[in-house]
């Protein structure tokens, strides 16, 4: 029971958002982070109509106040638009912005790594090889399909 | 009808013996799922039957749809789907009955709902309701009080006895019914991971003292622990526990003042996560419970 996911709704694309309870993380961002993921990703383009904040409250059975401040703060980062009367769509968003958004997390990921690293007390030498060991099994992992 | 509060309360206060409850300042609108949350025997079923005129306050005023117990109390009792702690009079009667008897008092009943609710339920309609599972009873009479055409359900533990899986379809129920915003929903729970998936907003009862009515999501936001390398000044702005050791951990009601001041203190926060609702209601009844000592010592 720890799970729910869109079922599709009359006024809006169906969005796979899932809602986990045992993710500590506030549900609010839960919503957040996959529409972004979503939204960079490509799979819902610019223009997409997005569930106004009570139907998607409803399909996840979550609080509209939830539902309300994850697209407040989407809308607050240019991800998505709210026209009065038009309703709720992703927005589009500009080269920029997209780049900035990719390299963001990958960026946090590197520099947790290197806290996770210097707190176990490896030195830079040390750390520069961890991570030119982890992208050699990287590569080879991915049978030399270069992404 | 949706201008102003559905429920109104002030200065309310009810005693029976030596358990005092309020006082209690309140006010709902329309459109939110509140829950209120707090131990068994804090007033939690008190409040509610104050709600549906069922004990009258010693003191302060209730108000809901803008009108007053006793003049429109017909006019009030039509828009409120009420599920008392136990249903009474339910025993010998079986879902269809129920129903019959119920719609009669409800003009905007909705018998569509009812059944669909009932099937959805997988309640048989022809079993008494005595011989129900303790769930089905729970679910039985949430059918009841939600096909009534109310604007507002009054749920007192409407998921206590009902099993994890008929449990999340009774949340998303709920979440239903509230729709487009115009109905609104008041449940007692002791379930915490109900409050943090449904409710708007959480009004925290103990011992008869109402500590709070909070935005739930503000409120998780609003308390972190933090773990920490070193030892930091006295008085820290925001800390409101700590558990010395190595790491020391701490809990904080201020978190961006707090690491504010560990950063000037020089003190790393080695990791920092939420608090779940548990704890923040713990710290909630500590401080209470310290502001009451102090206020007699």
């Amino acid at each position: 029971m720890s799970e729910t996911s869109t079922d599709g709704n009359a006024n809006g694309t169906n969005i796979p958002v899932r809602l986990s309870m045992e993710d500590p993380e506030p549900m609010y961002r839960q919503i957040e982070s996959q529409l972004r993921d979503f939204i960079l990703g490509g799979q819902l383009p610019p223009g997409t109509k997005l569930p106004s904040v009570r139907a998607l409250a409803k399909d996840l059975a979550c609080s509209v106040i939830t539902t309300r401040r994850a697209y407040q703060d989407l809308e607050g980062e240019g991800f998505i638009r709210t026209r009065q009367g038009m309703g709720t769509m992703v927005a589009e968003i500009t080269e920029d912005r997209m780049s900035r958004h990719r390299r963001e997390p990958v960026e946090g990921a590197f520099r947790a790594a290197i806290r996770a690293g210097r707190r176990a007390g490896f030195s830079e030498t040390e750390l520069r090889e961890i991570f030119s060991e982890a992208l050699e099994d990287s590569k080879s992992n991915a049978q030399g399909g270069d992404r | 009808m949706m201008e102003g509060s559905v429920i109104s309360l002030k200065d309310m206060r009810k005693s029976y013996g030596d358990f005092e409850l309020g006082p209690v300042d309140l006010e709902i609108e329309p459109g939110y799922v509140v829950a209120v949350v707090g131990p068994n025997g804090s007033g939690k079923s008190t409040l509610f039957r104050m709600l549906m005129n069922l004990a009258r306050p010693d003191e302060g005023t209730v108000s809901l749809f803008g009108g007053a117990y006793p003049d429109d109390e017909v006019e009030i009792k039509q828009k409120i789907g009420y599920v008392p702690e136990h249903s009474t009079g339910h025993d010998e009667m079986n879902a269809r009955a129920l129903g019959e008897f119920v719609s009669h008092w409800y003009p905007a009943w909705n018998e569509g709902r009812y059944r669909e609710l009932i099937e959805h339920s997988e309640i048989e309609p022809d079993k008494k309701f005595r011989n129900l599972s303790k769930g089905m009873q729970r679910r039985l009479a949430f059918a009841l009080a939600a096909a009534t055409g109310a604007e507002l359900l009054l749920l007192d533990e409407p998921t206590d006895g009902v099993d994890p899986f008929a449990r999340r379809e009774m949340l998303e129920d709920i979440s239903r019914f509230v729709g487009d915003g115009e109905n609104t929903v008041v449940f007692a729970t002791h379930v915490m991971e109900e409050v943090r998936r449904i409710a708007d907003y959480v009004a925290f009862l103990v011992d008869g003292d109402f500590l709070g009515f909070y935005e739930k999501d503000a409120l998780l936001d609003g308390w972190r622990t933090m773990w920490i390398e070193g030892e930091p000044d006295t008085p820290t702005p925001g800390i409101v526990e700590k558990v010395t050791g190595s790491p020391t951990r701490l809990v904080t009601d201020s978190p961006e003042e707090t690491e504010a001041a560990l950063a000037n203190q020089g003190i790393r926060v080695i990791r920092d996560g939420p608090l779940d609702l548990e704890e923040i209601l713990g710290h909630l009844m500590a401080r209470s419970k310290g502001a009451r000592e102090r206020s007699i010592g």
